[in-house]
């Protein structure tokens, strides 16, 4: 009896025209045929794993997915048709706002693409300048227009806050434009300085200053808008607008279901350049390096660059941690479904401990973050993890695992 | 040789004013060392240093010198540590000594530590030869040097001998005037032997190797001798003299000056300043022995903590050779185990400090000095208190008695009001202001040590952009209306920012640290209270105010292994973290305000 195939897929697209200030994901801009090239890999890693893959939820993600040519993703999308991997519950396309054509969104959605998400970050002309955006204030209402013409009735967009320069009345009539947009899904994100970028550099070199108290009054901001204006936050940065009718603690029906499934522990297939997946208990990351990833695919193999083998308790205390970052926190029957462990018995004293901090509510089939303890998330999280290590990086797959892993 | 032809003394001189060249310039004319070896030997000295780790202090060395009237001397040159810091190490090496010989920089003039250093060589009757220096620089001012050496130092300037070592002009004036100047030593009158511990340093192989000065009596391979004040009695393995090499002698006699060893293996049972006598007669001690007594203490810790071990041997190592050193372990909840260290003065502390961090590798970092303070309790009993953290309770203080120096601050004249602005900001007292030359003035006051701890030193080299000079020797005991400052977070005192300061000052170096803490202290999941308290008494608050989120709202893609490791670090670094009233805090927080106070 082969095991239950999986039922969650993401895939990578890694070029970009231009890099962001704040982007730590793998993108390069697209030179020569690489994209090509990476579009035959790509195809390729799509028959690897096709057998074990019927999913239920896909994603792509970038990068920039919608930097691909008419062409390319007809390659793409037939190849994913023939391999039985079209037709998910919900299909998900990250484009930036300066790369949708009527086109292409035709072409997406009549594949059955019903999910687009889109990366605005700022309805501000100068902050979009001071994050190297490519884009227009005006291209994302050109765009919104385009996708709901093709028939997309299912669009989020990401915002951006804390963004050097941002004032806090830019913030509020950038979260305004985007309710008057009318999504069905919004997404905020907050400036995060990682190594390497060049925004980090800016911040090394004192160029600006980082004001968490202003931060924090956007945050606010943001939730008590959207809430507001009909949202329901489902998780740290996630907004779903919500439907009349659904039940106020259940997740909400338009969240992203491909997300609530990283939250939620599901396996998961990551195909391109620097795409993490979670497999039956192995973790494991393609290289990030497109070249490497198409010399690896070419040869016939995986293009792992790295794997971890998690213990069960470990992997509990992960989904405990991150499960919390979801304002339904985790219903114990599904915890124990998805991990094996009871959290109530086995985290007790560390829902004794937040509920005493108030930041931490059980519910008779849960347990959750209060609104202030989602704003310690972090904290709440630490405490959920379990320390046992997981077994070694670059560990290979227990014996009896049918994961193919060939290339180290 | 016969005492009549043996002549003891040392060199007194700032530093830079010539010393060393000197030395050497006398051992070449003494022909103790040879032309071609002397780079050598002055190299072998140093590799001697390095491989064994030791310092020789006061190294003595014989030289034979025939003189004009045509017979021949032994010159014994005893070398002095040059700082008032080590002030009883360097009055027992005079005291070993019948003359000085005091070098003044011809261009430079008198320097405040050749003042402290004259006045010590004066309180041992030392018979003493200036030496002018360094005549040949076409900047020498001859006639002030002169003038200088009449007024401050108190001393006929036609006694002065004219020399340039580098030149090697007036050597020979030198030594002639060392043989002609000094007196020979003469025996004590004493039943039996007399010989005077001046120095002692660790050799690997021999043991400690005890420097010393006969009075009377010899010193022979074979005898035993008793030394009172460690309560031994030993056997002499070896007797010798240096030159500089140590060689050895069938004996030492009456005036002369040398070394001996006799299998001891811990560098703390031979004491400097105590007499070797004879073990079945003994005779009387030598007068102004001493017990040596740090006058200044620190807590030393390693910024590893894991280091504790290694910093503890280190400075055990380090006390082989430097047996004024002490050294106890303490704890501190803020940093964790060290040592609480005492030290003869701020050099040596600084010394010790330097010598851990280059010579062993330690990454230190030092609690804020503190003197040693007297305490007159309210039923009359006197204690020492060395650490603030032990400062008995204040209800029953009847005095605390701070100890006190004499300084010496020479400067250029334009200085002067900035110099006495410091002077009493720091609550000295100027007792003497005296014009050296046309240029510079020295004032001479009373301030109490532990306000010349931290910047004194540096503030005067600033203020006279690099011009002043400064050097002190300790001048007794004051009351004075000291208090415990305490530093509380949430609460709960930071034993390693406690400290005792004149209440005077405490509020603003209460404000100052508080201040500095709220930079420091991350912000927390609550409000903080940082407060300076004398007594319970709060003089200063700051707020480091709550921590709203903790939570960024990332995008994570499919990838959580690096948050949940990014989580686990900080776990981690939570564990490392002192908890004081219920705050995190990171132990370099710690450490950057102590490095900055």
């Amino acid at each position: 009896m082969p095991p239950e195939p999986v039922r969650s897929l993401y895939i990578h697209v890694p070029f970009c025209a231009h890099k962001c200030e704040y982007c730590a994901f793998y993108s390069a801009p697209p030179g020569g045929d690489q994209v090509q090239r990476y579009v035959a890999a790509l195809v390729r890693e799509l028959e690897w794993i096709s057998d074990d893959c019927r999913p239920d939820t896909v994603f792509f993600g970038g990068g920039t997915p919608s930097l691909l040519t008419l062409a390319q993703w007809e390659t793409v999308l037939g190849a994913m048709h023939r391999l039985g991997l079209a037709g998910p519950a919900e299909w998900t396309v990250e484009c930036n706002p300066a790369t949708v054509s009527a086109d292409k969104a035709r072409l997406l959605r009549d594949a059955g693409v019903n999910r687009i998400s889109m990366g605005v970050q700022s309805f501000d002309g100068a902050l979009l300048e001071r994050l190297g955006r490519i884009h227009t204030r005006d291209q994302v209402f050109r765009s919104f227009d385009i996708l709901r013409q093709a028939g997309f009735s299912n669009v989020n967009i990401d915002l951006m806050f804390a963004i050097p320069g941002q004032t806090l009345d830019v913030w509020r009539s950038t979260i305004a434009e985007a309710l008057r947009l009318g999504t069905e899904h919004l997404s905020c994100y907050e400036v995060i300085y990682e190594d390497d970028t060049p925004l980090y550099e800016q911040l090394k070199a004192g160029q600006f200053d980082v004001d968490e108290d202003l931060t924090c009054t956007m945050y606010d901001e943001l939730v008590d808008r959207l809430a507001d204006a009909g949202f329901r936050q489902y998780e740290i940065a996630n907004f779903a607008r919500s439907v009349p009718g659904e039940s106020p603690d259940a997740i909400p029906s338009r969240a992203c279901r491909h997300n609530v499934g990283y939250w939620r522990g599901r396996d998961s297939y990551g195909l391109g350049p620097s795409a993490s997946e979670y497999v039956r208990g192995l973790r494991a990351r393609n290289w990030a390096n497109t070249t490497l990833y198409c010399e690896q695919l070419e040869r016939g193999r995986r293009a792992k660059e790295f794997a971890e083998a998690l213990s069960p308790l470990a992997r509990a205390g992960e989904l405990a941690a991150f499960g919390l970052r979801m304002n339904a926190g985790w219903p114990f029957a599904e915890f124990r479904e998805r991990t094996g462990f009871d959290l109530k018995t086995g985290w007790a004293e560390e829902i004794r401990n937040l509920c005493a901090r108030g930041w931490g509510e059980v519910t008779d089939t849960a347990f959750r973050l209060t609104r202030s303890g989602l704003r310690f998330a972090d904290t709440a999280a630490a405490l959920m993890l379990r320390p046992e290590a997981p077994a070694s990086e670059n560990a290979r797959p227990s014996a009896g695992s049918r994961i193919p892993l060939k290339a180290a | 040789m016969d005492a009549a032809h043996i002549r003891n003394f040392s060199i007194i001189a700032h530093i830079d004013h010539g010393k060393t060249t000197l030395s050497d310039r006398l051992l070449h004319r003494t022909g103790t060392v040879a032309t071609r070896d002397m780079e050598e030997q002055l190299l072998d000295a140093m590799d001697l240093e390095k491989e064994r780790g030791i310092t020789i202090k006061a190294h003595p060395v014989t030289m034979i010198y025939r003189a004009r009237n045509g017979e021949d001397y032994e010159l014994n040159l005893i070398d002095t540590p040059g700082h008032v810091d080590f002030a009883y190490e360097v009055s027992r090496s005079l005291s070993a000594c019948e003359g000085a010989l005091l070098i003044i920089d011809a261009a430079q003039g008198v320097e405040a530590q050749t003042v402290a250093n004259v006045h010590l060589a004066m309180k041992q009757n030392l018979h003493i030869i200036p030496v002018i220096n360094k005549i040949d620089l076409p900047h020498a001012n001859i006639p002030q040097a002169k003038q200088q050496l009449e007024d401050i130092i108190a001393i006929p300037a036609e006694e002065a001998v004219l020399a340039s070592a580098k030149e090697g002009i007036g050597i020979e004036d030198i030594l002639e005037a060392i043989v002609q100047r000094v007196p020979a030593p003469k025996p004590t009158g004493e039943k039996s032997l007399q010989a005077l511990i001046f120095d002692s340093y660790f050799d690997t192989y021999k043991g400690v190797v005890i420097l010393v000065r006969v009075f009377n009596g010899e010193l022979r391979p074979g005898m035993m001798v008793k030394l009172p004040h460690s309560g031994k009695t030993v056997e002499i393995k070896e007797v010798g003299s240096f030159k500089p090499k140590p060689y050895t002698r069938e004996k030492l006699e009456v005036g002369e000056t040398g070394y001996i060893t006799a299998n001891i293996k811990s560098p703390r049972e031979v004491k400097v300043g105590d007499t070797i006598l004879d073990s079945r007669n003994p005779a009387a001690e030598l007068p102004g022995f001493q017990e040596i007594h740090p006058m200044v203490f620190s807590g030393i810790y390693p910024i590893n903590t894991a280091d504790y071990e290694a910093l503890k041997q280190s400075m055990a190592k380090l006390q082989l050779n430097d047996s004024a050193l002490t050294f106890q372990t303490e704890s501190s909840a803020a940093l964790g185990f060290g040592l609480r260290c005492g030290f003869l003065g701020l050099l040596h502390m600084e010394i010790v400090q330097e010598r851990l961090r280059r010579e062993f590798d330690m990454d230190i970092i030092a609690t804020y000095p503190s003197v040693v303070y007297r305490v007159r309790m309210t039923d009359g009993v006197e204690k020492e208190v060395d650490n603030p953290a032990f400062l008995p309770d204040v209800t029953y203080i009847d005095t605390i008695f701070e100890p006190v120096v004499k300084a010496f601050v020479i400067c250029p004249s334009e200085n002067i009001g900035d110099l006495m602005g410091l002077i009493s900001e720091k609550r000295g007292v100027i007792n003497q202001t005296e014009t050296i030359d046309s240029r510079r003035v020295m004032l001479t006051c009373r301030i109490p040590m532990n306000e010349i701890l931290i910047d004194f030193h540096d503030r005067i080299k600033s203020i006279t952009r690099g011009y002043g000079s400064m050097d002190y020797e300790p001048d007794g005991y004051e009351g004075s209306e000291m208090v415990k400052l305490d530093m509380l977070v949430n609460g709960e005192v930071m034993d390693a920012f406690s400290s005792l300061v004149h209440r005077s000052k405490a509020e603003n170096r209460g404000r100052t640290l508080a201040a500095k803490l709220k930079d420091v202290i991350p912000k927390q999941q609550f409000q903080v209270a940082i407060q300076a308290a004398i007594g319970g008494k709060i003089i200063a608050r700051e707020t480091v105010s709550a921590m709203r989120k903790d939570v960024t709202a990332k995008c994570y893609g499919g990838d959580i292994s690096r948050k949940r490791k990014l989580l686990e670090k900080q776990k981690e670094g939570k564990k490392r973290m002192k908890s004081m009233g219920s705050v995190d805090i990171p132990q370099e927080a710690f450490i950057e305000v102590l490095k900055t106070s």
